[in-house]
């Protein structure tokens, strides 16, 4: 199967007054077509930078550089602007965690929803309003027609992410990005925009990057998951592998720490300390001061990634050659 | 079995609405309605609903930090709502609350010290090198540095600063703490972080929770009775470990089966609801949940259910079970 999108080594820098922010620190991932994969991570761990870097969306006073940023045959890094925004929106499409403040309130559903089909695929007033109203009527939106002229604070938070994943998909994009599409919605509200995803997913076999920091949403969404700390990722592999059998103490932490609905556990397992100050990182690997289970390497040297099985990788000194041998 | 230090009977918070020329009152949004159930000494109660569902309101009420319509809280006996007003500061010292958001509730212009202190010189327990000792050792109790008491509430993060919210809380000694949403606004590592502590500090003082929080699972986790809420009502209180495992109200078995499980494996049966939770100032007829249940028959579209105990120690409020 050939990849859709390739990245390979992709660096996002924020030059602030106080020093150089690292939100991304050279990830490398693929995607193939139809495949869904999640990204978890805690909040200012880079999983939002490094998709809208993707989508070229990041302005001043960020700078991306990447080696490899390909969708298909295109160079997404050396593309004008102009070509790039044919393909955002077109080709990829971003759904925003925030449905309350990612609409324009002075704008109709139906304005917003239009402006992107007409743009994209040429059709006239009267097509681009049938297609529009067609796409209400797909994520589940009751009285669409009516809809379809209503403005954002009319509808509730729920329906607002239907209108934004109507939005999203109406240009059938070959990826889409969902940053954290159900964090401010309530339970049995996610439920729903979450069977409408799946749903919408197998019938436009559309690929799906799935960013959360909730791995009961991302368990049940995506086939491959990466998990980020301090912009690297430190841990990639398959959905099962990955809460069966998890290699990097972050993700073992991580998984550690949530409560379950399923099962009780006597006192919940803590992360020591907080996440550092992006300005003023620790040497060597960025988790060691949280980590249970730190060497004098993990404090000296950034580790690297190291395939431990087919499909998964991970990036921590317990797992490499070289950390091993000083370990033993 | 222990006593009930809170006891809720027919707790009532309507808020007008107001409108026309004359800011005439238009109609009620019933926030609260008509919520009754006690809560035992040293036990922690969860308190779950989804937004709007007047589950912060109900915890505000309680502590009469905002008017009620109507109903009465006894606290060790004594009704709260009827007590005269230097009764009730004196009340205030043994209820506490610690709020949801630790980055609005603090003041920025007071250091910890102050923040933390405060209260122990406005109901004159200690003040001066005293109040400095309490300090400190709040601090410490709370996982932060005795000599943070001189910092700001900015040079703190998500976590440390909910630390300093709980220590607030915990300055006076209190027997009875509303947490309201306390981890919600952090990030998972850290939520394990607060909650642990929270446990710890409950046994060390002998404290009573009333835990409100949408998060079903860390719900399950620290409580020992949870209370559902829908649209204002109580709709199912029990034992948490009937409430998880034998949900008797249709709300609650949707509500639990909406919760995304950690397991690649698991297969249960998830029960979509449809629609949306109608507006709390124009509630439906009938049962409040009738538009959206599955199950509904002509009954819950016309009459409202009460809450009956159906097993020992397990109400719920629906026509059909």
């Amino acid at each position: 199967m050939s990849e859709l999108l390739q990245v390979k080594n992709l660096y996002t820098k924020f030059h602030t007054e106080d020093g150089v922010v690292p939100a991304v620190n050279g990830i490398s991932f693929n995607l193939k077509r139809g495949e869904s994969l999640g990204i978890v991570g805690e909040s200012g761990c880079g999983k939002s930078v490094a998709c809208l870097s993707i989508m070229r969306l990041i302005g001043h006073p960020g700078q991306v550089n990447a080696e490899i940023m390909q969708l298909e045959e295109t160079d997404l890094f050396s593309l004008s602007e102009k070509k790039m925004r044919h393909i955002r929106g077109n080709e990829m499409a971003f759904i925003f965690q925030e449905p309350m403040t990612s609409l324009n309130p002075v704008f109709t559903i139906g304005f917003q929803l239009q402006e992107a089909i007409r743009l994209h695929q040429g059709l006239n007033k009267q097509d681009s309003q049938d297609k529009s109203i067609e796409m209400l009527k797909i994520v589940g939106i009751p009285r669409a027609e009516k809809v379809f002229s209503e403005y954002p604070h009319a509808l509730s938070g729920g329906m607002r992410q239907r209108a934004m994943i109507a939005m999203a998909l109406s240009c059938e994009p070959k990826i889409l990005f969902a940053d954290e599409p159900t964090t401010a919605l309530d339970v049995t509200i996610q439920a729903q925009i979450l069977e409408l995803m799946r749903d919408l997913k197998e019938r436009v076999n559309t690929s799906i990057v799935f960013i959360s920091h909730d791995l009961g949403v991302i368990s049940e969404m995506v086939d491959r998951v990466i998990v980020m700390y301090c912009g690297m990722i430190v841990e990639d592999t398959n959905i099962r592998t990955l809460i069966k059998n998890p290699k990097h103490p972050y993700t073992v932490g991580l998984i550690n720490s949530k409560p379950r609905i399923d099962v009780d556990i006597d006192k919940l397992n803590s992360i020591p300390g907080a996440v550092p100050n992006p300005l003023n990182m620790p040497k060597g690997c960025p988790y060691h001061p949280r980590c249970n289970q730190v060497m004098d390497i993990c404090r000296e040297k950034i580790p690297e990634k190291e395939r431990i099985n087919e499909g998964h990788g991970v990036t921590c000194w317990l797992f490499s050659e070289q950390g091993g041998k000083i370990k033993s | 079995m222990s006593e009930e230090i809170m006891q809720l009977k027919n707790i009532k918070k309507y808020f007008p609405i107001r409108g026309g020329v004359f800011s005439r009152v238009v109609g009620h949004v019933k926030a609260v309605d008509d919520v009754s159930f006690g809560i035992k000494k040293g036990e922690t109660l969860g308190l779950v609903g989804e937004s709007g569902c007047g589950k912060s309101t109900l915890g505000r009420t309680i502590l009469s930090l905002v008017d009620p319509t109507g109903g009465e809280v006894r606290y060790k006996g004594k009704d709260i709502f009827k007590t005269e007003k230097h009764e009730l500061r004196r009340l205030r010292r043994e209820l506490q609350i610690i709020f949801q958001d630790p980055f609005s509730s603090l003041n920025p212009r007071l250091n910890v010290g102050e923040i933390v202190g405060e209260s122990l010189e406005i109901h004159g327990v200690a003040s001066g090198k005293e109040k400095q000792e309490r300090v400190e050792y709040i601090l410490e109790v709370c996982g932060l540095a005795p000599h943070h008491h001189r910092r700001y509430p900015h040079e703190f993060s998500g976590g440390q600063r909910q630390r300093v919210g709980i220590a607030r809380a915990l300055t006076l000694n209190p027997d009875f703490v509303v947490a309201d949403e306390p981890i919600s606004s952090l990030d998972v590592s850290i939520q394990a972080q607060i909650v642990n502590l929270m446990e710890e500090l409950q046994e060390k003082f002998d404290l009573t929770y009333l835990f409100i929080s949408h998060d079903l699972s860390m719900v399950r986790h620290i409580s020992d009775n949870v209370a559902v809420m829908y649209l204002g009502k109580v709709v199912e209180i029990c034992n948490k470990k009937e409430l998880y495992q034998n949900p008797l109200h249709p709300y609650t078995q949707a509500l639990l089966s909406a919760v995304p499980v950690m397991d690649p494996d698991s297969k249960s049966e998830r029960i979509i609801l449809k629609g949306d939770v109608p507006s709390p100032a124009n509630p439906p007829e009938g049962c409040n949940f009738s538009p959206r249940c599955r199950y509904a028959e002509d009954i819950c579209h016309r009459d409202e259910p009460e809450l009956r105990e159906i097993d020992q120690g397990h109400f719920v409020s629906c026509h059909l079970v």
